[in-house]
Formats: structure tokens, sequence, C-alpha cells
């Protein structure tokens, strides 16, 4: 049981991950982004290709990280010159030419055939040991990362972000130059999807370009809204409750035995969409949020 | 050039579909200010209203048409009052969310009433005119026609009625236009039930060419913002003239870079757009909201 | 947490004292169904999640394989690899399962196999993908389905068969479509053809007359497609509608009473449709068809997935027997190919070959979706059906045998 449920976790902190980036690009400063799973993709491939070349683990990561940020670089620059509604399917549209792009270049990536025996994790290990090892390490990171998030926010540079959040006009009027710093929260974000990436890839060990559709975008959309903007905590608790309705479904069956289990797809559809309108009407600063959405 | 023309007429024939829910999502970024992502499950929607209105026995073809559009508009009307309507004053992220969810639902109950399996409109085959390698579909000209109509009567509304006149003025500078004392409410209502029509009647031609399944608008998102953002925000015009040019530089494209790649070009000549004129073609530059 | 974990094993001792009265647990072998019940796969995954239920209700009718009784535990992959990773966990971890049986998806099966490997757990699946041979490296891992590639080379014997010279290809943007039409070309060219077009085409397109142009541009005798059952609607009836009059060799999931009914008998009239068949003139097909339909209502034939799930259980069953009581999994697993390849008795049930082996026979189960002569890699080679479409109707004109493979 033990296994399970830290593999649960596992799933769950790599959407914290991706949450606390995302909530650094939105919830500090304001940027709309709807590619978060390009950098997410761009992460996993990354690291899963170096790795396949025998590259140690750790420099792969970091190297996942750093891919994925300098791909932010262009979306940076495009998220200066656009207005928040264009920069949300900018980004969205990003994120599926990445998509494509991965898919299509099989030379690289070998496409749609998909990429198997990614090197897992503490190999060495097994069983619960090996599960508690990913977990506890995934954990060291993302707390590693929310409490430098938490510091970047009470610094200079953070009050700044939030300058720029709420007013750029006037920080522009005072001489300083927003786009520096916008593209450096972009970067910073999806330098944390891209190590998110690394961790999904070798933990799943078979990455396919189906598995970084948009709806992985929404997903961690959907993370921030319940936890709440702006909130570290709440990235943490909105993955969890994104995964209690993800995985939950397998245990309704006990529950309500009259609904067919093929159905279980759309009720979970159902369930989700249901609870993004119902958060976003009547609680959209979600649990931990400062502000609203 | 045989190859050009055939390709030219596909890309102008699925520009066309594109341009009734880029019209609609225009019309709503306009005057609403957010992207409405529950467009293409309304689409979605419209189609299998049709196709019930087929089984349950509707005489003609057009009359389930219609009806699918007055369900469109209804259901569009409906999102609005109970969801979107609330957020009028939220953050624009907030209203997005929304419709992604509200689309999500959609999505669900259609998957749950109507089954995952794949219908077509029983619709007559007929062979292409051939002109001399150079092939025209005469379902595709009904299609065509039927935007074009549909997009024709939009427009003369827009620019005739009081209401489209007044419409207009909201998408184009809401604070001027509550000053010269246009009430906005009954208006919404009315943008609402057309936003809902529009997208069902791209939902049903969609559904002519191809297949309705539960996924069928979902994938059509894309291309319509595209087109939306090529031809600038709130100008009709420009969306209907983004969607036919997209199209046609997909097709056009596919020779080049293969037909996995012509969605990217889609993105690719947005963005080129955007980096040129950031306001679209027939868009103003808005910097500041 | 500690509570807790504490409050789960007691109530899980509970419910397994309660579950299995009068039984110790030792005497039992826990199966894993992992199926796709929604997603992609789910026109398969609830009757392939049937038929291994029904199946394992036969072994334990029986008196039970090498002593013990089966329990079955279900789970959904929803035909996504991350989904079905977690449901794996599940199944490994909590349910401490033994086996894994039914995933469908390739990108499914590639998830799951490094977590059975590394549990030791033998693991059955219905998947194509050449890469999954490959990666079994412990021999843990069978296959009851053509690969890819093997349909390709069906595909390639019927169109020889049938004196065509310009294959074109199209091919669905995913590694089945793609395995498909990639096999093809592999035997085509092998045998000395060339094919003279092929477009690969991304899924969820509204149309696909520009993408038929490229290959009907090369002016085909026929063409191959790995493609499904909506963009095959599509496609299909704008090829009518140009007027060409090239014949089409198509998979069976796309070339269906569906599509019929979609199309109309004038545009399906003279499609070549060609899917693995069960072996049903063999007997253990006819008592599984018969069972199949009692508990579902629907034939066998509808669902070829099905025939094979209930294959694995009673391969396994029969190797379980073979290996003897209180066998650990991999003394099983290597009793396999024991008793489902030659030489040996044919036997056609789970009975009949436990009865052999009582008298230490050597037998060779003959299943109800193939011969189950597994090769080197694990895989099973069932035979395929040829069909035609004559005036709305599928009309099977031949079968072929494809030899058990050297390479893949």
């Amino acid at each position: 049981m033990d296994a399970y449920l830290l593999a649960i976790g596992t799933i769950v902190l790599i959407y914290a991950l991706l949450a606390i980036g995302l909530n650094l690009q939105y919830g500090e400063t304001g940027l709309i982004n709807f590619g978060h799973v390009a950098f997410f993709a761009l992460g996993a491939y990354t690291s899963a290709l170096l790795a396949l070349k025998g590259w140690p683990l750790p420099l792969s990561f970091l190297a996942a990280g750093a891919i994925a940020a300098f791909s932010a670089v262009p979306l940076g620059f495009a998220a200066l010159r656009l207005r928040d509604d264009y920069l949300a399917i900018v980004t969205l549209g990003f994120s599926e030419t990445v998509r494509l792009v991965i898919q299509q270049e099989e030379w690289l990536t070998r496409g749609v055939q998909g990429l198997p025996g990614i090197p897992g994790l503490f190999t060495s290990l097994a069983g619960t040991p090996r599960a508690w090892a990913i977990f506890l390490t995934l954990l060291a990171v993302t707390a590693l990362a929310a409490y430098a998030i938490s510091l970047l926010q009470r610094s200079p540079f953070g009050r700044m972000l939030r300058a720029i959040r709420d007013n750029e006009p006037a920080v522009e009027a005072l001489g300083k130059n927003p786009s520096g710093f916008k593209i450096r929260v972009f970067m910073l974000g999806a330098a944390l999807a891209g190590i998110a990436g690394a961790f999904y890839a070798h933990f799943i060990t078979f990455l396919t370009p189906e598995q970084f559709i948009p709806l992985v975008t929404f997903y961690v959309w959907m993370s921030i809204i319940l936890g709440g903007i702006g909130s570290l905590r709440g990235a943490l608790l909105g993955s969890t409750l994104l995964m209690f309705f993800l995985e939950g479904s397998r245990f309704i069956r006990d529950i309500l035995p009259g609904v067919a289990e093929v159905q279980m797809a759309n009720i979970r559809l159902a369930m989700i969409g249901l609870a993004l309108v119902l958060f976003v009407l009547y609680r959209p600063q979600g649990l931990f949020g400062k502000r609203p959405v | 050039m045989v190859g050009f023309f055939n390709l030219l007429i596909n890309g102008l024939i699925e520009g066309l579909i594109i341009a009734l829910p880029a019209l609609s999502l225009t019309l709503v970024m306009g005057i609403n200010r957010f992207p409405n992502a529950s467009a293409g499950d309304t689409m979605t929607f419209g189609a299998y209203a049709a196709l019930g209105l087929q089984y349950a026995g509707v005489a003609f073809f057009s009359f389930a048409v219609m009806g699918s559009l007055i369900a469109g508009a209804l259901l569009s009307w409906l999102c609005y009052r109970l969801v979107f309507q609330r957020l009028s004053r939220a953050p624009m992220v907030a209203s997005l969310i929304a419709a992604i969810g509200i689309g999500f639902m959609i999505r669900s109950v259609i998957g749950l009433v109507a089954g995952h399996d794949l219908h077509t409109f029983s619709l007559p085959l007929v062979r292409a005119w051939n002109f001399d390698g150079i092939r025209v579909l005469p379902t595709d000209l009904a299609i065509a026609g039927v935007a074009l109509a549909l997009l024709i009567l939009v427009f003369c509304w827009l620019k005739l009625s009081p209401s489209g006149r007044q419409l207009r003025a909201i998408a184009d500078n809401p604070d001027l236009a509550k000053l010269s004392g246009i009430r906005p409410q009954r208006l919404m209502g009315m943008l609402w039930l057309l936003s809902g029509a529009l997208c069902a009647s791209g939902g049903v031609l969609l559904g002519m060419k191809a297949v309705v399944m539960p996924e069928l608008g979902w994938e059509m998102l894309l291309p319509a913002f595209a087109a939306m953002i090529l031809g600038g925000i709130g100008q009709p015009l420009g969306a209907v003239v983004g969607a036919v040019l997209m199209g046609i530089a997909q097709e056009l494209s596919i020779p080049i870079v293969g037909p996995s790649y012509k969605i990217a070009v889609a993105f690719v000549v947005m963005l080129l757009v955007l980096m040129v004129r950031p306001g679209g073609l027939f868009g103003h530059v808005e910097k500041v909201r | 947490m500690h509570s807790s974990r504490l409050i789960l094993t007691a109530t899980a001792m509970a419910a397994a004292m309660c579950a299995a009265p009068g039984l110790a647990q030792a005497q039992e072998f826990r199966i894993g169904a992992l199926n796709p019940v929604t997603g992609a796969g789910s026109p398969y995954g609830p009757g392939m999640q049937k038929a291994i239920l029904l199946a394992v209700d036969e072994v334990n009718a029986a008196g039970g394989a090498g002593g013990r009784k089966l329990v079955v535990f279900t789970e959904d992959t929803q035909t996504q690899p991350q989904a079905a990773v977690l449901a794996a966990k599940k199944l490994i971890e909590v349910n401490k399962v033994q086996a894994i049986l039914g995933t469908w998806s390739s990108g499914v099966t590639l998830a799951v196999m490094p977590l059975t490997d590394a549990a030791g757990l033998i693991q059955m699946n219905v998947s194509g993908a050449p890469a999954i041979s490959v990666e079994d490296k412990k021999d843990l891992v069978w296959r009851f389905q053509a690969t890819n590639d093997r349909f390709g080379q069906a595909f390639a014997e019927i169109a020889k068969k049938r004196n065509f010279t310009r294959p074109g290809t199209m091919a669905f943007n995913n590694a089945s479509g793609r395995g498909n039409t990639d096999g093809f070309t592999k035997a085509w060219t092998a045998g000395g053809g060339k094919v003279v077009g092929s477009v690969v085409y991304e899924p969820n397109r509204p149309s696909y007359r520009s993408e038929l142009q490229q290959v009907l541009g090369e002016k085909p005798d026929v063409i191959v497609t790995g493609s499904y059952l909506p963009d095959t609607t599509i496609f299909l009836r704008e090829w009518y509608q140009s007027g060409e009059k090239n014949k089409w060799i198509m998979p069976g999931w796309a070339a269906n009473p569906e599509l019929i009914k979609a199309l109309g008998p004038e545009v399906t009239e003279g499609l070549i449709s060609v899917d693995t068949v069960s072996s049903e003139t063999a007997p253990s097909y006819k008592n599984f068809d018969a069972a199949y339909l009692k508990a579902t209502g629907k034939p066998a034939s509808s669902n070829v997935y099905a025939a094979m799930t209930y294959d694995m259980v009673i391969s396994l069953a029969l190797a379980m027997e073979a290996a003897g009581p209180n066998a650990n999994v991999e003394q099983i697993n290597s009793k396999i190919r024991d008793v489902s390849n030659a030489p040996g008795t044919k036997v056609y049930s789970f009975a009949e070959g436990k009865s052999l082996l009582g008298r230490k026979q050597k037998i060779d189960y003959d299943g109800a979706s193939s011969k189950l002569d597994f090769d080197k890699f694990g895989d099973a080679s069932p035979d395929f059906g040829v069909y035609v479409i004559e005036k709305g109707q599928l009309v099977r004109k031949e079968m072929i045998s494809l030899k058990p493979a050297s390479g893949n």
C-alpha cells in the first residue's frame, strides 16, 4: 500500500512543481501562460534523451531545467508585446507547436513510436524503499523550489514583480524596464516545469508526444485555482485535489456500483468541469489564495 | 498548377467553416473581453443537436439545422446568464477557466447521452465536378454557401440594425458606448444568442464535412482563435478574413512542410502578424487595458 | 500515517479472511486484469475484462490450477500511460497480484512493463508495437496479438496475391498506424517492389482531401492504410467523391460494419479489410464464444481481443498446473511455452489440459484466439482473415498464416 500511495504522492508533487512554476508566472507577474506543458515536455524529453545517451541523472535534470528555461525566452519576448488575451492563445499555440516538433522529429525523439526504456530513478533500490527514495527526493526539490520562491517574493525582485502585475505603466514611468523582469520570471517558471518533466520522464520511463497535450496545462491551472493563486501551500493542496479527482474515480466504482465503468471517463470530465466553474464562481481565491483569480 | 488550385479550394472551404466560430469568438472577445473556450464544445453540441433532430424524424435537413441553431443559441445564452455574467468584473482568466470548465461539461454530457461512437449526417453522396483535374465537391459548395449566407446575415445585422451598431460600439470602446447611453444588458443577451447560433452552425457544417464525434469542436478551437487574432480582436470582418487566409495558408503549406506541420503554420502566421501588427490585420493597437 | 496503516492492514486481513473462507492466502494466485475500460480502447476493454473473468471462473470450476484458486482484481488503464502506471502500481502494491493481463495500447504496455519486470511478474498484452519485444528483457512479457510489422507483412502478401504493383500508403500518425504501413513498406520493398506514394496524416482533422491528393497524385492501384474509423470515414468519402478508381487494403478496426453503415454500400464496395481472426474452427473458440455470448449478449467475433485475454488466463493456468503446486512466478513463467507450443497433444480447454498434465503428458494448448505458439520473443501469431466488402457485407475470402518470425 505504501508504494502505491507514494506513487500517487510522486505524481502530486510533479504537478505541484508545475503549479509553483505557473503560479510564479501568473500569480506574481500576471503573465497568462497557457502553454506550460511545453516546458514540461521539453524537460522530460531532454532528460530522457540525455540519460539514454549515458548522462548521469543529476546532470540531465539540470539540462532539462536549462533547456526549458531557454525555450521560454522567445515566449517571454512575445509576452512583452502582447495583451493578456492574445498571450493566452499564443502560448497555447506555442505548446502545440512544441509537441508537434517533438512528434515529427523522429530521428531525435522516435516521435509517435515513443521513447521506451528510459533509465529510472534509484535503480539500485527496489520496492517500497525505492518509492520512498523517489518521493523524498522530489519532496526535497519541491520544498527547495518553494522556499527559493518565497525568498524571491520577499526580495526587491519580488516587489518589482508585484508592481509590474499591479501597475505596469507606473513602473515604466519610474524608469524601470519591466521586460527583463518578465522574461526572467518566465524562464524561472519554465525551468521548474522542465525539472518536473525530468522527474516525470524517469518515473514513467516511457514518453510519447500524446502525454503532453494542452489538457495537462489546464490541469495545472486547475491546481492553482483550487489551491489559490499566489499561494505556495495552495499549489501543493491544489495538486492533491487534482489527483483526488483523477485517481479517485478508480474507487467510485466501489461506492456507486450502479455506474457503468465505461462512463467513468465522462463523469470524471464532467466533475472536473463543474469544479472549475464552481470554484471560479464561488471561491475564486481558491482554498489558500490571497487574491482572486 | 492543378494541385495548387485544389489546395486553394480545400483551404477556402475549411476556412469558411472556421470563420463561423471565429466570428463568434471575436465578438465575445471584443465585448466580454475573454477567450470563450467553450465555443468548440458548443459547436459539437450544435452538430449533435442537428443529428438528434434528424434521428427524431424531422422532415428536412434544413429544419434540423435551424433547430440546432436555436439550441446552440439557447445553450450559449444560458451559459452567459448563469456563469459569464457573474464573472464580468472578474479578471479575464476567471472567465477563460470557467469557459474551459463549461466546455468539459458539455462534452461529457454529450458523451454520456450519445456515446462515443461516431455518427454521420445522412446526406446524399455526390461525385465531384472535375474541371480538368480541379475538383469541386457539390457538398463543399453547399457548405460554403451556407457559411457565406450566415456570415452575410450576421454582417448585415451588425452593420444595419440598431442593436448591431450598438454591439460594435461596445466592442470598439465600451466606456464611450456607455456614456452615449447604450444599455448593455439586453445587448449581451443578443450577443450570446448570436454567438451560440454561430458556433452551432459551424459545428453542423463541420459534421457534414467530416464526422460527428464528441471531440469535434475542441480540435477546432485553436485554429478559430488563431483566425480571430490574425484578423484583430473585435473585428468581425477580420475574423472571417483571418479564417479564410489561415485555411488557405495551411493547405498551401502542405507541399512545403507536409500535412503534419501544416497545423503549426496557423500558429506561425498568427505570431508573425502579431509581431508586426499587434492588433491583427484589421485591429488597432491596444497595449493598455 | 502510522495508525492509518495499522487500520488498513487490519482491514485488509479481515477482508482477506472473509473473502477466502477455509482457504489460506498461499492457495491463491492473484491476477490483475488491466484493461482499457475507458479511453480509445473502450470499445474492447470491457469485453476483454469479461473474458478474463469468464476464464477465471472456468479454471476455478475445474478445481483451480496447480492447487490454487485464481483471484482477479480489475483496473482501468484509461488508455493512458500515466493512469495505467498508477493502476499497475495499485495492483502490484495493494492487491499484490502475481500477473498483469490484458493491456491493449502499446503505450500502456510499454509503460507498465518496467513495473512488472521489476516486480518479477508475468505480463500479457495485446499490443502491436515491435518495441515491446525489444524491451522484454526478462522474457516475462507475452504478446497475444500480431505485431504491427506482421500486419504490414499480411498486407503485403495480400497485395501481392492480388497482383497489385503500384501501392500507396496512408498512415494515421500514431505508433499503430505508422507501424502497419511501415511494416507493409518493409515487406513490400523486401519483395522487390516499390511504394509509389505515401502520406502520414494527423488525427482529428475535418478533411483529408489534401493528404489524399498527395497519394492519389502518384496514381496507385491500391492504397494500404493504417487508419481508424473516424478518419477513414472522412477520407474514404472524399476519395469516392473524387472519382478515383484505386482499391483499398485496410485494417479491420477501420473497415468494419460501422464504416459501411456510415458511408453506405456503394462507397465501400470492394474494400479489402484485414484483421487478426480467432481460431474459429477450434473447439476452444466455440466454447469461449458460447460462454461470451451468454455473459455479454454479443458474439466473440465482435471483440477479437476478448478471445486473446481469455487465452491469457487459460495458458497461464495450464502453466501453473504444469509447474506444480507451490511453484513461484518464475517457474510458472518458464512453463508457458511448454504448455502452448508444439510438440504435444493438442488440447482445447483447461480441463482437458489439466487431466493430461495429471498423467504427465506434454500438451499443446491451441487457444480461442490463435494456436498460441510463442516465438522467442514471447509473441504469438494469430492468423489473419481477409475480407472484401461486397454489397454492404463483409465477405471472408481467405486466411493468411504468417510463419513464426525469425526476426520480429
